[in-house]
């Protein structure tokens, strides 16, 4: 077995495909319509497009206890998703002057330094640099 | 001696954090309060990443921490999760990938990378990536971009 999709749930797929491409720098890699309203929705890193792919999917609209879930962990402020940078700080910096909205600040973690940010799409993420 | 308008403001702080901050800050203050440790697996790690093509062992690293090589091994262990050995290999491994999707020969990338013998590159490579370095190479460049 290989890894090669990770799920993100997201309430609006268009919305997240603009975050996640235009604010975050990833690349759209698979767009299949399944229905009016959802696609199969793919995004890598640029950095690295032979990597594992996030599957942007509209579980929250179709399933109760989905959103019920996420909402859960995004008001208790956890991160269920995490993203390596080499640079937490310049990043942090970077979606900041791009508007994007910051719950912790880059924080050391013992061996690794910590930021997270709200996606606009319901959740927390956690960008991690290892020291 | 804590002042009682800073215990308060403390508590206020402590009262706004959410639970997630409020969960690794108990967590931080329980792993990695010890400084000194810290600097000790951040340096050897730094050390590795910046010398992973060269011969590395464990007793020049823990000699370059003023520390026994045994403790040293421990120490990275409990803090990064894996052996300073199997972190260099997944560095050489990394290097490896970007050399041969550049095109440098399999052999020239086994030594550059700070292996001795082709032969245990490919199976180590094999183990790791599915694909020998040979097959990795024509992979790479049938599916490269443009």
């Amino acid at each position: 077995m290989k890894v090669k999709i990770i799920s993100i749930p997201v309430h609006d797929q268009e919305k997240a495909l603009q975050f996640y491409t235009e604010k975050l720098d990833f690349v759209k890699k698979v767009d299949i319509p399944l229905s009016e309203d959802s696609r199969w929705l793919t995004m890598v890193s640029k950095e690295e497009q032979d990597g594992p792919e996030i599957l942007l999917e509209p579980s929250p609209n179709h399933f109760e206890p989905a959103k019920i879930y996420q909402k859960a962990l995004f008001d208790a402020g956890i991160p269920y998703t995490q993203f390596n940078s080499d640079n937490v700080q310049q990043e942090y910096e970077r979606l900041v002057s791009h508007g994007v909205e910051f719950s912790v600040k880059p924080t050391e973690m013992g061996t690794v330094k910590i930021a997270v940010f709200n996606d606009t799409c319901g959740n927390n993420i956690q960008i991690v640099e290892m020291l | 001696m804590q002042t009682i308008a800073a215990i308060l403001t403390g508590n206020a702080q402590t009262q706004n954090m959410s639970y997630y901050l409020k969960e690794i800050t108990r967590i931080k203050h329980i792993c990695y309060s010890n400084k000194g440790q810290l600097d000790t697996v951040i340096g050897t790690r730094h050390f590795i990443k910046n010398n992973f093509d060269k011969e590395l062992n464990l007793k020049f690293l823990s000699h370059s921490r003023f520390t026994s090589k045994f403790h040293l091994l421990r120490l990275f262990k409990r803090y990064y999760g894996q052996t300073p050995k199997q972190y260099i290999t997944d560095l050489r491994i990394e290097q490896a990938k970007k050399l041969l999707k550049k095109g440098k020969a399999v052999t020239e990338t086994c030594f550059h990378i700070g292996f001795d013998s082709p032969s245990s590159f490919s199976t180590l490579f094999k183990s790791r990536v599915g694909v020998t370095p040979t097959e990795f190479q024509k992979r790479a460049t049938f599916t490269k971009p443009g």
